[in-house]
């Protein structure tokens, strides 16, 4: 048990570190001066340069240079927006919340509805029901999601102009952030009108979930029913029909569980998906999450917002990625001999 | 009367290729309180059979037979409640491979429990049950001479040997007090001392619970040892089958001849050094059998007639399928 927890740390800090690595060197690899990329500052004279660079430590090597930019991000010293001025660390510690609150959503929108659709169909192999399941899941997950989106749009706010077309909440309610989640927060907070606003941050909720959810449930169906029919195959399954148990125990004693298994792993796959389409889906819908702010500062060339940006949304990735696997490690018991951690 | 009576029993698996045919036309019975040796090479459709009397077999294969009666009951026409009854109560199996056919999820004390019928626990509330159905597991354990109960009751299967693992399937098969017990190829890879044990078990069970056992195996020297009767198979058709003691002593089938033949154990006038007499060729494959008698190519007797599937024939209780059996000596 120590060990497994020991050796998912050290996978965890390696790959954390190589990801500082890359977002140090984002810096060099940059167009333009190192020193302006930076600060964001065009020295006026020669003596101004040197006190900047040696502010910046970039007189020397890049060795410490590296470890200046690591004591930095551990100390919380993560520079400040060139286009709104702001410490990069309170924005992102608004931004991130709300690309994480919109995937939670969506993940428990795609674990409700496409598992129990994946179990169904399993079970039910090659007949009508799965093969309309089946197929349904497959023209889902062939939408692309930017296009899902501007059509969700299209038709519910624009046409039937039955749901807000962007933003987290209405500009009339003023939530207190709090947890960084809008849905707490309100509930948290001592507003007069909360189950107005309740209401009002669910109806912005609804159609950018339904976008990223569509995805990840086509998704979980399809690896669902493979894992059931595949614990379907087992000879155990065959044994167990002759040992004379009834379809149910079979199913809660001995499929559940096997079918369930191999899920895990690949749940963390979608992970990363999950996140990109939020990303995706956040810049179609204004919600102010790290996809959109990341899209303003390409545009606006916001170099450190890039290079905090990028390693504050890969080390979500990572983190989730290998909490999942580690999840799954100890929970499986097949899985002992298995020595060593792996993403 | 036979307790488990198979007439003609014919499985055809559909491929891209056609239909195959892995058995044809296969006779078995046993009868209550023998022990019947079911015997062939690998391949040779044991297991097939086994999958088809517990009805463990893919829906897409059609399974076809004259008569496929249990004390008398239709085991094929039977709703699957009755057949699930039936194999609940009645018949068990303890399967070729302990490591696939146990749950890998769930402990193996979880898996014995669970296949103790409820008639056999009493007690008003499930807490007195289960402590009953505890007590069952590891008294049966205990049966099958497994030592440590504490320990590998609640092990998972990955992590036991995998002796322990054949001795917790007779466990399991044993637990639900059967009538038939069928045991496909239950000593497969244990040493000498286990696989005694494990016999010598079967045997014990056959003559204090008379207790009919289906013996499927190739282990020809455990087999002549313990059974009563015998069934050869070869690549899906039965080739004899009687009593053991009139196959041992004069077997009508070339092919029983040559299996006898080829295990040294059987020969006392066998020279030192001297080859083990075989027959050429090998076990064909499904997609390549032969019409008619499926030994013919390789048979030193075969003339042209074995193009036709030979009938069945009896002397006594010893039935043999062969064109020119041994008996014949008019070539």
């Amino acid at each position: 048990m120590i060990r497994i927890l020991a050796r998912y740390s050290i996978l965890f800090v390696l790959t954390l570190l190589v990801l500082a690595v890359m977002s140090f060197s984002l810096a060099y690899l940059f167009p333009g001066d190192v020193l302006e990329n930076l600060t964001g500052i065009v020295p006026a004279n020669d003596a101004q340069r040197m006190a900047l660079e040696r502010q910046f430590r970039l007189d020397q090597s890049y060795i410490v240079q590296f470890f200046y930019y690591l004591t930095n991000l551990f100390a919380g010293d993560w520079g400040y927006s060139f286009t709104s001025g702001i410490e990069l660390r309170d924005e992102i510690g608004v931004a991130l919340p709300a690309t994480i609150e919109l995937a939670t959503y969506s993940m428990v929108v795609a674990l409700v509805i496409g598992i129990p659709l994946g179990y169904y169909s399993g079970m039910r192999c090659y007949s009508t029901s799965d093969y309309i399941i089946n197929t349904s899941s497959i023209t889902t997950y062939s939408f692309p999601v930017f296009w899902l989106a501007l059509l969700l749009i299209l038709v519910f706010s624009l046409q039937l102009d039955k749901a807000p077309l962007s933003g987290r909440v209405s500009l009339l309610f003023n939530v207190e952030p709090v947890s960084g989640f809008i849905l707490l927060d309100i509930l948290l907070s001592d507003m007069q009108n909360k189950s107005l606003a309740f209401k009002d941050a669910l109806s912005h909720l609804t159609l950018p979930t339904i976008a990223i959810g569509a995805v990840s449930t086509a998704s979980m169906v399809r690896i669902t029913r493979r894992s059931v029919i595949d614990a379907r195959h087992q000879p155990y399954i065959a044994a167990a029909v002759s040992r004379g148990l009834s379809g149910w125990q079979i199913f809660f004693r001995h499929i559940l569980r096997n079918a369930l298994l191999p899920i895990l792993p690949l749940m963390a796959i979608q992970i990363t998906t999950l996140i990109t389409n939020t990303m995706i889906v956040e810049t179609l819908f204004s919600w102010p999450g790290i996809g959109n702010w990341l899209i303003q500062a390409i545009y606006q060339r916001d170099y450190p917002a890039l290079r905090v940006g990028m390693l504050a949304v890969s080390t979500l990735v990572i983190t989730l990625t290998i909490t999942v696997d580690m999840f799954n490690r100890l929970i499986d018991p097949s899985r002992e001999k298995y020595e060593h951690a792996a993403i | 009367m036979p307790m488990l009576d198979i007439k003609n029993l014919t499985l055809e698996m559909h491929s891209s290729e056609g239909t195959i045919k892995a058995l044809d036309k296969v006779n078995l019975t046993v009868s209550s309180g023998e022990i019947r040796a079911l015997v062939g090479e690998s391949g040779s459709g044991k297991s097939l059979i086994v999958s088809a009397i517990c009805g463990a077999l893919p829906s897409e294969w059609s399974l076809t037979a004259d008569r496929m009666s249990w004390n008398g009951e239709n085991l094929l026409g039977m709703s699957s409640q009755q057949r699930r009854e039936v194999m609940r109560r009645e018949i068990a199996v303890v399967f070729q491979d302990p490591q696939t056919s146990l749950d890998p999820s769930a402990t193996l004390g979880e898996q014995l429990e669970e296949s103790i019928p409820s008639e056999f626990v009493q007690g008003r509330w499930f807490w007195q049950r289960a402590q009953q159905r505890k007590k069952i597991a590891i008294s049966t354990v205990h049966k099958v001479g497994i030592k440590h109960h504490k320990h590998y009751l609640s092990a998972y299967p990955h992590q036991i040997p995998s002796d322990i693992g054949q001795k917790f399937m007779i466990a399991m098969a044993l637990v639900s007090q059967p009538t038939l017990l069928i045991a496909d190829d239950p000593t497969r890879g244990m040493e000498p001392t286990t696989k005694t044990q494990i016999l010598k078990l079967f045997t014990r069970l056959n003559q204090t619970r008379s207790l009919s056992i289906l013996f499927v195996s190739h282990d020809l020297l455990a087999i002549a040892s313990m059974s009563h009767t015998m069934t050869v198979l070869y690549a899906g058709q039965t080739v004899e089958s009687g009593k053991m003691k009139h196959i041992k002593k004069r077997p009508l089938h070339p092919y029983t001849k040559a299996l006898l033949d080829s295990a040294p154990s059987f020969r006392k006038d066998l020279s030192p050094k001297s080859h083990l007499p075989t027959i050429a060729g090998s076990i064909p494959t499904l997609q390549h059998l032969p019409i008619g008698c499926r030994l013919g190519p390789r048979c030193p007797r075969a003339q042209r007639a074995c193009v036709q599937t030979p009938a069945v024939r009896r002397i006594h209780d010893h039935s043999y399928s062969c064109h020119y059996p041994l008996h014949m000596e008019k070539l």
